[in-house]
């Protein structure tokens, strides 16, 4: 194992490389906007003064490395702005602080981020259940019925935009057959079968399209892995049908399926920020969006940073994963 | 003396050896395609008997692989298998799944050519050797390691209770080859069926594992089908040889026969397609001219009347008529499938 | 036996002639080229039906419905062959079919620009390989595996209002899509690289670039179109999404995306579907058209993509 842990450390290091070179870059170009967050928050009528002391309350009047260091102080340290009775205290993680909505952008992220993770964790479960079992499913009845019916819905589950699928669920099974609730977010803390009960439309809606590329992919993975000389050896072994898919045929599957996973989280996240909209639940996309429309800079850096960050250290988890399942990676 | 009753089976035994522990009589395998039947094996016999050691060899696409997968139960669905496999006495041709699995590994083991490809590359070396054993007998994952380190260590893999651990890539090719050897031995089978086991190995190499095949057999009292087109192997290591051309048998007999009184024109090509280091070098290594039929192309005559030197002596009969399996002068058992009656003279 | 003499058909006719047998290529083929016609012929079509998708018919809405079109189909009638949209009354045919043409203009412009600089990136990353290649190969898994969505969205803040947003969205689509097809084509030119016949080339003594575009270039052709072709349903998808979420073309330029986001309130309530499935449909055929098409041509030019390396 001490390979293992070694590339672990490697990519740990590379991670943190990355993460540093994407928030300078983030910072340099969002803070080069044209539009001026200051002048929103100082009201009318703006006069000079207050829209320079505004300036330096939201210290806007810095430099923007001054900016970005203090940005990044702020993520381990906590910072404050202004003095006196008017400062405001943003703790630590504190990933900026939202002065149209005078709130730190940490909290503002918290409160969000369980809707967003739950949409995109569940519905990422159920796509890689449905992709694998279905894909190995298709590989193994080749060219019958059920391979055909898997393939047809991956090819629809390829070609529909998730938030038209999503809308046709709601259109069918909440209004039509009125069996789901078609919008809102419950709290998994305050009832966790209410939670799942709204989130279940949302799941299979995301599942569905992309389990579709997941099914190709096991599908095609397979139908080769199952023609190795392994997989025939394990047969000579006097190993079962079943235990030659399960243990051996599988086993080479998941390898290039916890990759394109790895790949995938980015666009995961993307689902989950336009189901959240479908669904009318109020996550990270919501908060990303209005930022946006009200030119509140410090959110959107804080939104856009904290999900890659997120998508990153995800991705760090799946190479772990990967160096797990591939006892070739790590000798390389 | 020859043993009477394996006789009228018809699944001949040579030599005089005991009672051979496979026999194979009639085997015909056929591969249902989109485009007809294709047959591969077409009415092939042979035994081995424990200790001793039948080559089995040809070009590619003769049919010999084909013969040993049909043996183990593993050829796809779409291949029909009919004739006697006979394990023991016991016919293994149209036993259950289950049944044939419990067989497979346990009494009759397989070597493959490429012990990369044959090995599962995700997992340790030892767990792999280990789950052989746990397939056929009921014990711990920890005792059955235990006797994987044990096999391994018997085919020569050094300080093997550490290397257990390691993965099919951190090894070479030859110490890969001995851990795809202690696998196929660690049930201690009666019949060992080696599939080109030496050909992707340096000559070097080629010989140690050769050697560990004929150490292990005279220990474990194995059987052994070496199916090869390398005769300097077979020479070395086999006691009965069947040679097949086109899914059939062209001439077998003891390797005494095969080398110093071949009757198949066929088997004369391969030996002078071998090279030799007790004879004169010659100019060029000799080739048969042609390339073997495809499967099911030839209905009549001689499958290797085209491509055979000495058919214009024969004449009509070559192509009119399919040549059996006849007796020869040889150590008794020495057969070939050729019109030409006698000894054809080497010509080169 | 006379040796028989195969008339030379270049690969890419064998390619035409593998599409045109393939059933379901065949009908991505026919649907794209239908949606293109409607696409281009847009505008003509929309005189065609005397409507224009801005003018406001409110006397065609139900105010007791809350503004739902009167009639069945969501207001289907000989004049809007759609209906029309709730709230407001406008030729839904006309946003749909307008809709079209402005998702598939920036999807191809897209396509186009992120081909040119994928296969520039791709190629060179497997010709020189080395320290190069490892960089190139790296950055572009990050990108790719990036979440280009929210980004995307980020984007439109540092952008003034007065900049056309259609040109943001093509710029945006090729920022982030250029990886995913420099990626494949990476992929496609390491295997070939590695040919005899590069390697001839460049033991001659070829330049970079000669072997780049005399030998390497001509070769790729087949799998950058499959690839270029392929990555076009993901452009009108991605285009459809920034509208469907309010950061594509501002209205009252039709667009598919944001009439189906504005559909979402008609089809909780259930007043007016319709709203939803004329768009919808529209959309779903072209993402469908383009992916049909995008693996015939994979399969007619037996390309292997392989998204893990």
């Amino acid at each position: 194992m001490p390979d293992l842990l070694w590339f672990v450390l490697r990519r740990l290091f590379a991670t943190v490389l990355v993460m540093l070179a994407l928030s300078l870059a983030v910072y340099l170009i969002f803070y080069a906007l044209p539009a001026d967050p200051a002048r929103l928050a100082c009201g009318k009528p703006c006069t000079p003064d207050r829209l320079e002391q505004a300036r330096h309350f939201m210290q806007l009047d810095q430099s923007v490395i001054q900016q970005y260091l203090a940005f990044l102080k702020g993520i381990f340290a906590g910072r404050t702005f202004g003095e006196g009775a008017a400062a405001v205290q943003c703790n630590a993680p504190c990933f900026g602080y939202s002065f149209p909505l005078a709130r730190p952008v940490t909290t503002l992220i918290v409160d969000r981020l369980p809707v967003t993770l739950s949409i995109a964790i569940g519905a990422a479960v159920l796509w890689l259940l449905l992709g694998v079992t279905l894909g190995v499913g298709a590989a193994l009845k080749r060219g019958k019925l059920f391979d055909r019916l898997a393939v047809g819905f991956a090819l629809i589950g390829i070609a529909t935009p998730s938030f038209l699928l999503g809308l046709l669920a709601i259109l069918v099974f909440g209004f039509w057959l009125n069996m789901v609730p078609v919008n809102g977010y419950v709290p998994l803390t305050e009832s966790p079968v209410d939670w799942a009960w709204h989130l279940i439309t949302p799941w299979l809606v995301l599942a569905t399209i992309q389990a579709a590329a997941y099914i190709r992919l096991t599908r095609a993975q397979m139908l080769e892995e199952m023609n190795l000389d392994h997989i025939t050896t394990a047969r000579a072994k006097g190993a079962g049908e079943r235990r030659v898919v399960a243990v051996h045929g599988l086993r080479g599957v998941l390898v290039p399926i916890v990759t394109i996973f790895g790949l995938d989280l980015g666009a995961l996240l993307g689902g989950a920020i336009l189901t959240e909209k479908v669904f009318s639940m109020q996550g990270l996309g919501e908060l990303l969006i209005s930022a946006v429309g009200q030119l509140d800079v410090a959110v959107v850096v804080g939104v856009t940073l904290f999900s890659a960050f997120l998508v990153i250290l995800a991705n760090l988890v799946v190479d772990v994963v990967h160096g797990v399942l591939d006892p070739r990676v790590g000798h390389a | 003396m020859p043993d009477q009753t394996a006789n009228n089976q018809g699944a001949t035994h040579y030599n005089g050896s005991p009672r051979p522990v496979l026999e194979v009589a009639d085997l015909h395998v056929t591969f249902k395609t989109e485009g007809g039947l294709v047959p591969a094996v077409s009415g092939i016999d042979f035994s081995v008997a424990p200790g001793k050691t039948l080559a089995i060899v040809g070009e590619s696409g003769s049919g010999k692989s084909v013969s040993s997968a049909a043996v183990m139960g593993l050829l796809p669905p779409n291949a029909e298998v009919t004739g006697e496999v006979l394990l023991d006495g016991r016919e293994l041709i149209g036993l259950s799944s289950e049944e044939l699995r419990r067989i497979r590994g346990n009494d009759i083991a397989l070597v493959f050519q490429d012990a990369l490809s044959a090995l599962n590359p995700y997992y340790s070396v030892g767990w792999q050797v280990a789950e052989a054993y746990r397939l056929h007998h009921d014990v711990s994952k920890k005792e059955a390691l235990k006797r994987a380190v044990r096999m391994l260590d018997l085919v020569g893999i050094p300080s093997a209770e550490q290397r257990a651990k390691a993965y099919p890539h951190e090894f070479s090719g030859g110490m890969r080859q001995r851990v795809v050897i202690a696998m196929a031995l660690v049930n201690d089978p009666k019949v060992l069926i080696a599939d080109e086991p030496t050909t992707a190995l340096d000559v070097t190499v080629q010989a140690q594992i050769m050697r560990l095949l004929e150490d292990v057999q005279a220990e474990f009292g194995t059987a052994l089908v070496l199916i090869s087109h390398d005769l300097g192997v077979v020479a070395e290591v086999a006691d009965d040889v069947l040679v097949m051309y086109a899914g059939r048998a062209a001439e077998r007999g003891s390797v005494k026969d095969l080398f110093h009184r071949a009757a198949h024109p066929y088997s004369l090509g391969l030996l002078g397609a071998m090279p030799r280091v007790d004879l004169p070098p010659r100019p060029r290594l000799a080739t048969i001219p042609g390339s073997p039929p495809s499967p099911g192309s030839i209905t009549t005559g001689c499958p290797f009347q085209p491509r055979c030197a000495y058919a214009h002596l024969v004449g009509e009969r070559c192509i009119t008529e399919r040549p059996e399996l006849t007796p020869r002068p040889g150590e008794g058992y020495h057969e070939a499938a050729c019109h030409l009656g006698r000894r054809p003279e080497v010509m080169l | 036996m006379s040796s028989s003499v195969v008339a030379a058909v270049s690969p890419t006719r064998q390619a035409l002639r593998r599409v045109r047998r393939d059933r379901s290529a065949r009908f991505g083929a026919w649907l794209v080229a239908a949606l293109i016609v409607i696409a281009v012929a847009a505008p003509l079509l929309v005189k065609l039906s005397g409507q224009d998708p801005y003018t406001y018919h409110i006397d065609l809405l139900d105010p007791a419905k809350g503004g739902a079109p009167k009639g069945a189909l969501g207001g289907v009638s000989a004049d809007h062959w759609f209906g029309v949209e709730p709230l407001t009354g406008r030729d839904l045919f006309s946003i749909v079919v307008l809709g079209l043409r402005t998702s598939l203009a920036i999807a191809i412009v897209a396509t186009l620009i992120t081909t040119v600089v994928g296969t520039l990136v791709g190629i060179s990353a497997a010709y020189f390989g080395g320290w190069y290649d490892g960089v190139v190969s790296r950055l572009l898994d990050f990108l790719f595996g990036f979440p280009q969505l929210v980004f995307m969205i980020a984007l439109g803040i540092i952008v003034p209002a007065e900049f056309p947003r259609w040109l943001l969205l093509i710029l945006v689509l090729s920022v982030f899509g250029w990886a995913g097809l420099a990626r494949l084509i990476r992929g496609q030119a390491r295997s070939l690289a590695t040919r005899e016949f590069v390697e001839a080339a460049r033991s001659v003594g070829s330049s970079g670039w000669h072997v780049i575009t005399r030998e390497l270039l001509p070769n790729l052709l087949g799998p950058v179109l499959v690839i270029a072709t392929m990555a076009i349903p993901g452009y009108i998808g991605a285009e459809a999404a920034l509208s469907f979420l309010g950061v594509g073309v501002p209205p009252p330029t039709p667009s598919l995306g944001r009439s189906i986001s504005d559909s979402i309130v008609w089809v909780y309530t259930g007043t007016d579907p319709w709203f939803m499935v004329f768009p919808g449909i529209m959309l779903f055929l072209a993402v469908l058209g383009f992916t049909l098409l995008g693996d015939g041509v994979r399969d007619a030019f037996d390309v292997r993509l392989r998204r893990a390396n």
